[in-house]
């Protein structure tokens, strides 16, 4: 009963409901504080993909090609060698930038030449879910090998879910060179 | 050692613990399917374990990854070590589906162990989050394309699907960033999230103490206004008093385990972990297909068709996977013998024959594309040369015949009773429907061995 701070150390009695809780909200706010500050700059970081996207928000989603993006124009050959109405798949090496590297890939279009004087690129692969395309000369179909989409050489969905034309590639012709450029991806 | 552990004992403190902990008593009747759950925990064991050796020799890059996995695999017990790894993942994807099916039949996640249903089938998802990161890792063109669909699926979620299809990415393309993202996710994210799951889960199983199977009559009598807390109690309590310790459970467990692991490193050394071709983002010739647990997933995507499917695919796994986690909540029939549950018992039924019925198609399907129609038997020379024509032209694109074939064009199955060979001739060369192509590049020759094949289609 002599001096108060042994007689808190020592007897049974509980602590001071008032501070008990001072502490208790203190420690939950202090920690709370230390969450939100750690939490902030680490999910923000780990998901600036994310926010960061390119992809458009579209009310119905829809898959994303997968192709690293090339940039710049590739000569794809001479427009001569591209006989009218037979699609052809080339594999041309192209400037990409992957991540943190910037270096030359082969990347893979089917060539279509549509008209005398007109050059279609296509990318491989399925607008359903990113599959790839395997063009049937005699049936005229691109296939894909998953859930049974078709595109005509047009581009043009015949049968299963995709749920949109091939996406191409802007193409262009100079003195009689086929030339790729960047894929004409909708912003 | 007596003297040994005495010392330790002495600091540590831990033997009263430890006894109460083998000694206490469970209810009498749990046994060999109770073992699924401790058989789980071991496989997530042995996958832990694997994986971190794994880590020593695997670099999470596209110019190494491919390599680093065949040098894994020339170094001795490499290739054993990942072959566990491998085929215990699916193994463990079995043995969790069984342990949830144990929990569901006998309705182990009523009062008071609802929660525990809910953390369990989280782990589940994280399980298959785990199978999902883990497969792209070789870099080989089965990782590479099932994440092409896997990710795309992704970006079918109405509104954010693009944004979440990136984040996966790392990016709107798939590559390095790609391939470290689902590293760090498979190797510190998701086992930080399993090891949180795992400790809860199990805290609430010692905690709770073990579900009794069901009884039709229970050990005491019931009284009559009495709340469900009350009898759980009495009942529980009574089912401990006729129980037996713990440690005859876990005996089980371990001959269990042991079996498991005899299981996977059987798995592991006759069939070895499986290694595709090197990613390759040009091959177009590729049949993508998931591990045989997405198979059923993967099917599925055949089945929704039209503008709307995003939408349709979204809701459905919303709702799938709201029904699954909330099963507790559910359930509302406080009975807990299967015999007085048939409805609840009949849904679950439901579900597994169809997931393992899609996953049986998933298997079993041709590749769409260019299926191969099978010959029938006493197929002449020249017929059987038109099948070889049919099956390569790409005339199997569009039209079916014995079940291989596509669908956009009719069945040709019996052609030969429905049409002449004139007629045939005549729609093989200038077909009068835009949707088929003319086939005029064929020689006469094999357009003849065509019209007679499919004249003997009947």
């Amino acid at each position: 009963m002599a001096d108060p701070s042994t007689r808190i150390d020592e007897s049974d009695a509980p602590p001071d409901p008032g501070r008990r809780t001072f502490l208790l909200r203190a420690i939950g706010g202090i920690s709370a504080l230390i969450a939100a500050a750690l939490a902030i700059p680490v999910v923000g970081f780990a998901s600036a993909a994310g926010w960061r996207a390119q992809t458009p928000l579209r009310l119905l989603g829809q898959s994303v090609p997968p192709t690293l993006r090339g940039t710049g124009w590739v000569s794809v050959g001479k427009l001569d060698s591209y006989e009218v109405g037979v699609p052809q798949l080339v594999v041309v090496p192209k400037q990409i930038v992957d991540g943190w590297v910037t270096r030359e890939d082969d990347v893979a279009a089917y060539i279509y030449r549509r008209r005398e004087d007109k050059v279609v690129g296509y990318d491989i692969h399925c607008t359903h879910l990113g599959c790839p395309l395997s063009y049937v000369e005699g049936a005229r179909r691109f296939l894909c090998p998953c859930h049974g989409g078709q595109f005509s050489r047009e581009g043009n969905v015949v049968s299963g879910p995709p749920p949109r034309p091939m996406l191409q590639y802007t193409t262009k012709i100079e003195n009689g060179e086929v030339f790729l450029g960047p894929l004409e991806v909708e912003e | 050692m007596r003297r040994l552990w005495g010392w330790f004992e002495e600091r540590l403190g831990i033997g009263p613990a430890l006894s109460g902990f083998v000694d206490r008593k469970i209810p009498r009747d749990i046994g060999w399917f109770h073992a699924l759950g401790s058989a789980t925990l071991f496989l997530i064991i042995v996958q832990v374990v694997t994986g971190i050796a794994l880590t020593l020799s695997y670099v999470p890059s596209p110019d190494h990854a491919y390599e680093s996995v065949l040098y894994i695999d020339a170094t001795p017990f490499g290739g054993f070590v990942r072959g566990v790894h491998h085929w215990g993942a699916s193994v463990l994807v079995i043995v969790i589906v069984l342990h949830t099916l144990r929990v569901f039949v006998w309705a182990s996640y009523k009062y008071p162990r609802e929660l525990n249903w809910v953390i369990g089938a989280v782990l589940m998802v994280v399980v298959l989050a785990f199978a999902f990161t883990g497969y792209l890792l070789p870099w080989d063109q089965k990782a590479y394309w099932a994440t092409v669909v896997g990710t795309n699926v992704a970006g079918q979620v109405p509104i954010i699907g693009g944004p979440l299809l990136e984040l996966l990415r790392g990016g709107a393309q798939l590559g390095a960033v790609t391939l470290v993202r689902f590293y760090g996710a498979h190797v510190w994210v998701l086992p930080a999230a399993l090891g949180i799951l795992i400790l809860t889960h199990i805290y609430l199983v010692i905690h709770q103490g073990i579900a009794a199977p069901p009884r039709l009559k229970p050990l005491t009598e019931p009284v009559p206004g009495e709340p469900r807390k009350a009898t759980y109690e009495r009942e529980y309590a009574a089912e401990k008093r006729a129980g037996k310790p713990f440690a005859e459970a876990l005996y089980i467990d371990a001959l269990v385990a042991l079996a498991t692991l005899v299981l996977v490193s059987v798995l592991a050394i006759v069939l070895g972990a499986p290694l595709d071709a090197p990613a390759d983002p040009n091959s177009t010739g590729f049949v993508p297909r998931p591990e045989w647990y997405f198979l059923s997933l993967f099917q599925l995507l055949w089945y929704f068709l039209g503008p709307l499917e995003p939408l349709l695919i979204t809701v459905f796994f919303l709702v799938a996977g709201g029904i699954f986690v909330l099963v507790p909540f559910l359930d509302r029939n406080p009975e807990r013998h299967p015999r007085r549950r048939p409805i609840a018992l009949g849904i679950g039924a439901v579900c597994i024959v169809a997931i393992v019925g899609l996953t049986w198609l998933g298997a079993t399907g041709a590749a769409s594309g260019l299926p191969t129609v099978a010959a029938r038997p006493g197929l002449s020379a020249q017929e059987l040369a038109g099948l070889e024509l049919f099956n390569t032209v790409g005339c199997t694109a569009c039209h079916t015949i014995d079940g291989a074939g596509g669908d956009a064009g009719p069945n040709l199955s019996d052609v030969g009773t429905t049409h002449s060979a004139d007629e045939l001739h005549e729609h093989i060369l200038t077909p009068d429907t835009p949707n088929m192509p003319a086939f005029d590049q064929l020689t006469d020759q094999q357009v003849e061995d065509l019209v007679t094949f499919l004249q003997a289609m009947q």
